[in-house]
């Protein structure tokens, strides 16, 4: 236990030392230099060593490329930095080839240097793909999948959150964006929902170094009210500026990302950022407009009125409906730009850039303002030997009012409800009544604490999500030999978040006092990371060749914040200062947010075995010590993946059609972390300075979840690479779910923990590609990628005879979020009817229909299937790009249509007043009559509403839709200035082929684990069209 | 060669750099710390705990999850209150009773009263702090023999001794512990008082008497007069004795308002007031204002709010229990509870009042109940502690001998409209009946209780007084007869998931189905005397 603990921390030390290391190595730089040069000078008339870097066109180096002077045997290949060094004769011609690329000749001269810029030999790019750690490897090394996409994809039409820019290009990638506006958040699954109560969603990870990607204080709803506190403020993520990524792998499966440990389980997405290029200065300007609206509306009655001249609801006489979604509803604006600078010669390299993005959303006062500065600084020392890499990034986010999702602070409710036949004109034009007080400053008519006046909403319950975000990297690397470094990394990487809302006096009493209310939080989210690894190559292997590496990381995480509301609201009105808030008597109304902080202390290695270039072996391990596991019997686990893979193409003869065959399979084991605290709970100081006891029962016995996952697939190319096809089956199986139970509360403890359960998920992707044509003047590629993922809960905690979970509970609605023994993640359990065998609805006398008790299963949010197709055109300097992303499967439901049904105020309801009643296929369940017509008021206020019949508003989630489009064209250009312009039309979101909810079922309300398919009032997706400029100087 | 050596002397002090810095933090120790960063610093470890400062929470949490634990149950089936909102078509107000809001009567009272006493006792106060112990005791016994007199049977004696089952003791055994915990809490207090005269260490945790002792003694006195006047139908010989026990009490029973036992609001709004006034989900039940328009009664207006919806404009109509209630906006203009002057948000959430212990005395007369005194005197002093309690104008109410209940019209529903059930007039008369004596006393007593809700529910289950109007619509599946109307509430889903065999067994002590049509052990169903 305590060896490789030491270990841990010894190398887990060198990391910490990184900067005092590294001016010692300037001093070394002193030993080396003339000697060496002078001894070279020496050897001139015999063969002599040549040395240089082979580079991708992007400026990386790359690992293992072959070197050999023509005609002849004597050859070596680039080391990790991309790096020879051969004696050759001048005149000799060196040939430099490497698998993907069009091999290059160089003929020898009077120089000692030779470097070398390879090109792709096609159009994939993804035959060097970086993994894990942030190392480059050749495709057809690898024993996993994983899915490269490049910058260019991620800025061709951008989203004011630039992973959304990944929806349909990536097999086995699931996203949702959260339907909060402008800079909301999305979730991101890879092969499924895994974990009960743990995060779903991948590591993000940046050049090497795993970032944070929490949203501020307000973290994720999980409530359908929703609330002042629970407005999305945003991810980790969408801080980044599209336009410093250089490219994105996606590791999708375990052993991609096991050397990742306990924070693999969910797959890892690598995010690799531009760097200054040698040999080239440079200055790029992107420019992007883009123009959005609501993509849909809800349908609307427009022939009946209020029941009476006061009620909320339009179940009334006939009256004219008017389009009052139009006077509110804006177009959004999305206005990004970006210029970034690199220069650099062969010993340093700068890239310096900016970006500047505002946007407005389609709810009028919705906006995001985002300024991004990044410094990177590359540069060599000591005879190249000594690397160091830094960067500062600086993000300064501000978003006003993210649209609150569900029933309470949200502006939908009140525009949706709203009587038909009433004129809301005068609510936009006056939403405040000056000459009141208190509560009755708000000019509605109706009185509820699920809807106020839209435009009160907007504008005196505003809300403000501040961010500050630092990110500073670091990292020497030292090369001993051709066959071994040393690289030493740190990062910090600091966010500050204030989360303001301001409640003026007015708004409704229920949500807040008469005064008005004041509520601020602020965080303080600090991780700091330390890594070493140490990489080698056995060297002067030809057939079975060995390189791998051995790490440590320490990585520590804090938040730390205060937060201010609640209380008796505001002494004087509408002045929102801490200050001027109230409490009763003794009371409080500031709190100190439980503080989180927890360490993670890894070790890890990695072996690559290769034999003759066409078998290659890996295997990884990984040993983490996590502070969360303190207080219990065992605090370190280790991670294990072997992973085989064959290059078919190099042993077998194959059909001349067959320019490519690998074949590969996979084991991983790999963690998901778990909470802080559990195995020492404490107790809290309520607001009046009085203890509450805690009633958590200490789970003493907390172990990390594990996931066992393996995979196999292939790879395969046909017609010299024209068609390529990748295709994987996967199954993974977490186990130790961390479980929250709720034993008796008669034993004194309302809340456990235990670890249990089982949830499987098996599935298969494809990916498909085909350059169709390709001559000098046309060229069209199209691709497919698609992926099925069958998630079944094998388990939940049968041991302690528990079925089910709760994930989001249904705080009197119809709706639930339940995880359920044989059922699968995600699953919606709502109110359901009673029917006879015959498959009738039992009616009572009034035609209202009979319902079930309790919650029932009603359906499954997750797509059965997901398809992606994307298609390139080039035509002489015009460039035409298509995607077209289908979900296929899986229903969602919606309440916004049962309160709406309730209320009168939807199309059906008036269709069904006009045809004289609901159409039902039901029965009378006293007298046995057949019924076919029901009172539309009696039917759709019984079926209805929040606590209504969930059961009737589950709606196919199956979308297909035009997900990207661009047209762009690239002036032909022979300025010495300008070195390219390229303009293109670009649009996300512009058409759905099929789309059978009543809102976009790929919304989400949460990117948290629950509140999964489920619509409460959510803001429309959105359809956005604009322009993208790109000028290169 | 010299290039090697090169290569091997920085090798060698990059890594004795390393080494060194390493060395620094090796000592320190790397996971040494773990512990304390998994401890997280903004709480209060059980080490660090100061028992005094569990007492506010204690007593505040004894109306926790209060809408639903018992404003949209037992007020509403009391005849109090009635919310306006149609939450669902079928739930409590109508007789279908929903799992998640019932559960949080019985839930909580556990999580946050039984396991905190438990934590109490274990930190040694029933020899180290004897007078704070008899404080845990009394919040405990209220507390519990809320929940009991809902649910039945309940795990009492054996509370927090499993982490897997939890029995449940008989109602019986449930009284009997009740009794004797308010023997040792009021002794307890007693000795402390003789022995610290004037003393009121507990001043500043106490959110209902301010610290003095001498008036918890008063209320644990008053709690046992109450407790043995419940098992009077089927443990005479234990009421009469323990009712004459509180009645010689040497401490005494809650006599004037200052005695009230109130909890002070500690969360800025009382729960009444944030549930009438902010979330309009409360008002005036059709009972409630029927029988206060019919008595012409002073407290009416401190009471309740009169109606502003137009149909009844200006009247104390209230919401007939069960009415079929559309959209919520049909009847939230209806009377409410006075939240402009009465129930205002600071206003102290009422436990027991004075006004209770003379009426309970006035029953105990009735029942030649030793101590007790004249059943006329208490009576009236009751009416008069009452008007005292709520600052009216007592009048000439007493000596009125011709007012009843009123009628129940609903203008907007005529199905909601009722006959007066009952005729009892307010004037003491000698010569009634000791039933008509009983329906007297009772009907007063229930308009002194107002809001408790709780207490008058249980006290309309043991007598069938004041007469209630019926609900409505009874959606219970033929479950709860509505005349007979509601007798408990049912035993939380989550106890048959967690703690299964003991409900179960529950089941087979509680000695019928577990559905709100049972009745409790000491609701049996004879005649009052």
């Amino acid at each position: 236990m305590r060896k490789p603990l030491q270990l841990s921390c010894f190398l887990v030390c060198i990391a910490a030392s990184t900067y005092a290391a590294s001016p010692v190595m300037t001093v070394n730089g002193n030993w080396s230099g003339s000697p060496v040069i002078a001894g070279k000078q020496q050897l001139k008339t015999i063969q002599r060593p040549v040395k240089g870097t082979v580079r991708d066109s992007n400026g990386a180096t790359l690992i293992g490329v072959s070197v050999r002077v023509k005609g002849t045997t004597n050859g070596t290949q680039t080391d990790v930095n991309g790096q020879f060094t051969l004696n050759c004769n001048t005149g000799d011609v060196l040939v430099f080839s490497y698998i993907g690329y069009s091999s290059q000749e160089a003929t020898v001269g009077t120089a000692e240097t030779i470097n070398i810029t390879l090109t792709p030999s096609n159009d994939q790019l993804q035959q060097v793909v970086v993994t894990a750690l942030g190392i480059r490897r050749s495709e057809k090394s690898l024993t996993y999948s994983a899915q490269q996409i490049n910058g260019d994809e991620l800025t061709r039409a951008k989203s004011d959150n630039l992973i959304n820019n990944l929806s349909g290009k990536v097999a086995g990638l699931t996203i949702a964006p959260s339907a909060s506006g402008v800079g909301g958040s999305a979730k991101v699954v890879l092969r499924g929902n895994k974990s009960f109560s743990g995060t779903n969603q991948p590591l993000y990870v940046v050049d090497g170094i795993p970032m944070t990607n929490g949203s501020n204080s307000n973290g994720q709803p999980n409530s359908p009210y929703g609330g002042s506190t629970s407005v999305d403020g945003g991810d980790g993520i969408s801080n980044l500026n599209p336009d410093d990524v250089e490219s994105i792998s996606v590791l999708k499966g375990a052993a991609a990302s096991a050397l990742y440990g306990s924070q693999g389980a969910n797959g890892v997405i690598l995010i690799t950022t531009k760097k200054g290029k040698a040999g080239k200065a440079q200055i790029t300007f992107n420019s992007s407009a883009m123009a959005s609206g609501v993509a849909y509306k809800p349908e609307f009655q427009n022939s009946y009125g209020r029941t009476t001249a006061k009620s909320n609801d339009s179940w009334g006489t006939s009256a004219a409906g008017q389009d009052n979604l139009g006077q509110f509803f804006q177009t959004g604006y999305n206005w990004t730009n970006s210029i970034n600078l690199s220069a650099g010669s062969e010993l340093a390299q700068t890239y310096v850039s900016y970006a500047n993005t505002h946007a407005t959303g389609v709810e009028p006062g919705n906006k995001l303002d985002r300024n991004n500065f990044n410094l990177r600084e590359t540069a060599k020392f000591l005879d190249q030997k000594l690397t160091v890499d830094g960067s500062i990034n600086y993000i300064n986010q501000q978003i006003d009012n993210s649209p609150a999702l569900g029933l309470y602070f949200n502006p939908l409710t009140g525009l949706y409800l709203f009587p038909r036949g009433a004129d809301i004109t005068q609510y936009k034009n006056q939403y405040l009544l000056g000459d009141q007080t208190g509560y009755a400053r708000q000019n509605w008519d109706v009185s509820e604490d699920i809807q106020q006046n839209p435009w009160w909403v907007v504008n005196r319950n505003p809300n403000y999500s501040i961010r500050n975000r630092v990110l500073m990297n670091g990292s020497v690397k030292y090369d001993f030999t051709d066959w071994l470094n040393l690289q030493v990394r740190g990062s910090l990487d600091r966010t500050a978040d204030s989360y303001e809302q301001d409640l003026y006096s007015g708004t409704q009493s229920t949500l807040s006092k008469a005064n008005g209310q004041f509520i601020l939080n602020n965080q303080v989210v600090e991780q700091k990371y330390g890594d070493a690894l140490l990489t080698f190559r056995v060297p002067n292997t030809t057939t079975v060749k060995v390189d791998g590496l051995v790490g440590a990381s320490i990585t520590d995480s804090r938040r730390t914040g205060t937060t201010l509301g609640g209380g008796q609201g505001l002494s004087t009105p509408d002045l929102f200062i801490a200050q001027n808030t109230i409490v009763s008597g003794t009371n409080s109304n500031a709190a100190t947010l439980a503080e989180n902080h927890s360490q993670l202390q890894s070790i890890y290695g990695n072996v690559n075995l290769s034999y003759n270039d066409w078998v290659f072996l890996n295997v990884t391990g990984r040993n983490d010590w996590s502070s969360n596991l303190a207080f219990t019997p065992n605090g370190s686990y280790f991670y294990p993946s072997a992973g085989l893979s064959v290059l078919l193409s190099h042993v077998v003869k194959l059909p001349s059609a067959i320019t490519y065959a690998k074949i590969r399979g996979n084991y991983a084991e790999v963690g998901n972390s778990v909470p802080q605290y559990v195995t020492n709970p404490v107790n809290y100081l309520d607001n009046t300075g009085s203890v509450v006891l805690s009633t958590v029962a200490p789970f003493g016995t907390l172990k990390p979840e594990k996931t066992k996952t393996w995979e196999i697939g292939a790879d395969l190319r046909f017609f010299n690479d024209d068609l390529s096809i990748s295709a994987n089956y996967y199954k993974s199986n977490t186990y130790n779910q961390f479980v929250q139970v709720a034993p008796s509360p008669t034993t004194g403890y309302s809340v456990g923990y235990v670890n249990a359960g089982n949830v499987q998920n098996s599935g298969f992707e494809f990916v498909v590609g085909y350059n169709v044509i390709h001559n000098s003047n046309f060229k069209w590629n199209t691709s497919f990628n698609g992926s099925r993922n069958v998630n079944k809960v094998i388990d939940v905690d049968s041991k302690d005879g528990i079925n089910q979970f709760t994930l989001t509970n249904n705080n009197n609605t119809n709706y639930k979020s339940i995880l359920a023994t044989g059922g699968s993640y995600g699953d919606i359990y709502g109110y359901t009817v009673k029917r006879d065998a015959q498959g009738r609805i039992l009616l009572n006398a009034d035609g209202s229909p009979q319902t079930n008790n309790g919650f029932n299963y009603i359906g499954n949010p997750n797509p059965k299937f997901q398809l992606g197709w994307a298609n390139s055109f080039n035509y002489k300097n015009f460039n035409l790009n298509l995607l077209v992303d289908g979900r296929f499967g899986g229903q969602v439901l919606s309440l916004t249509q049962a309160i709406m049904d309730q209320y009168g105020v939807s199309k059906v309801t008036g269709d069904a007043r006009a045809s004289g009643g609901a159409t039902v296929n039901g029965v009378n369940a006293t007298t046995g009559t057949p019924v076919t017509n029901v009172d539309a008021k009696t039917w759709y206020t019984s079926i209805g509403g929040r606590q209504g019949i969930s059961e009737m508003y589950m709606y196919s989630a199956t979308t297909v839709r035009l997900r990207e489009a661009s047209l762009g064209y690239t002036f032909p250009l022979n300025s010495k200035g300008v070195k390219s312009l390229r303009l293109a039309v670009v649009g996300r979101n512009l058409l759905y082929f099929y789309k059978k909810a009543p809102y976009d079922p790929e919304m989400t309300m949460s990117t948290g684990n629950g509140l999964s398919g489920v619509d409460i009032f959510t803001q429309p997706a959105t359809r956005n069209i604009g322009l993208n400029l790109n000028v290169t100087f | 060669m010299k290039r090697y050596n090169q290569n091997n002397r920085s090798k060698t002090l990059f890594l004795r750099l390393s080494g060194f810095v390493l060395a620094a933090i090796v000592l320190a120790g790397c996971t040494k710390d773990f512990k304390k960063y998994n401890t997280d610093q903004t709480g209060i470890s059980n080490a660090n705990l100061d028992i005094t400062s569990v007492f506010k929470p204690l007593q505040h949490e004894l109306f926790h999850n209060y809408q639903t634990a018992q404003n949209l149950s037992a007020d509403g089936f009391s005849g109090y209150m009635m919310s306006p909102t149609p939450f669902k078509a079928a739930y409590d107000l109508n007789y279908f009773l929903i799992d998640g809001w019932d559960s949080n009567g019985f839930n909580d009272m556990y999580t946050y009263i039984m396991a905190p006493v438990n934590k109490i006792a274990a930190s040694g106060a029933r020899t180290a702090h004897p007078d704070l112990w008899a404080v845990a005791l009394i919040v405990k016994v209220e507390a519990m023999h809320r929940v009991t007199d809902k649910f039945g049977p309940i795990p009492y004696s054996k509370v927090g001794t499993s982490l897997v089952s939890t029995p449940y003791d008989s109602q019986h055994s449930v009284y009997n512990q009740f009794f004797l915990q308010l023997d040792t809490a009021v002794n307890n207090l007693q000795a402390f008082v003789a022995a610290n005269p004037g003393k009121t260490p507990f001043q500043n945790y106490d959110l209902i008497f301010n610290g003095d002792y001498t008036k918890w003694i008063k209320f644990a006195n008053s709690l046992r007069l109450r407790l043995a006047m419940h098992i009077v139908k089927i443990d005479p010989a234990t009421a009469k004795l323990q009712g004459e026990k509180a009645l010689s009490a040497p401490g005494g029973l809650m006599s004037t308002p200052a005695d009230d036992a109130a909890i002070m609001v500690t969360g800025g709004t009382s729960d009444l007031y944030m549930i009438t006034h902010d979330w309009g989900d409360n008002r005036l039940n059709a009972t409630m204002g029927s029988y206060l328009v019919g008595y012409k009664d002073p407290r009416t207006s401190i009471y309740a709010q009169p109606a502003a919806d137009p149909a009844v404009a200006g009247t104390y109509t209230g919401i007939r229990i069960g009415a079929a209630l559309a959209s919520k906006n049909d009847y939230e203009d209806y009377a409410s509870l006075n939240t402009n002057t009465t129930f205002i948000p600071t206003k102290p959430e009422q436990l027991m009042c004075a006004a209770e212990s003379w009426f309970l005395k006035a029953e105990a007369a009735l029942r030649g109940w030793a101590g007790a005194g004249d059943a006329q005197a208490n009576y009236e002093q009751g009416v008069k502690v009452s008007m005292q309690q709520w600052g009216a104008n007592i009048g000439l109410y007493l000596s009125d001998a011709v007012s009843t209940q009123a009628p129940y019209v609903d203008p907007k529903n005529s199905a909601n409209n009722s006959p007066a059930v009952s005729s009892i007039t307010i004037k003491w008369d000698p010569n009634a009946s000791n039933e008509q004596k009983l329906e007297r006393i009772m009907t007063q007593k229930w308009l002194a209780m107002f809001p408790e809700g709780q207490e008058a529910w249980t006290e309309f289950r043991r007598t069938g007084y004041p007469k209630l109007f019926t609900v409505v619509n009874n959606k219970s599946n033929g479950t709860i007869d509505t005349q007979i109307q509601i007798r408990r509430l049912n035993y939380p889903q989550n106890e048959y998931s967690t703690n299964g065999t003991a409900v179960r067994a529950a089941v087979q002590l509680l000695g019928g189905p577990d559905n709100a049509g049972t009745r409790l052990w000491w609701d049996v169903n004879k005649g009052n005397f």
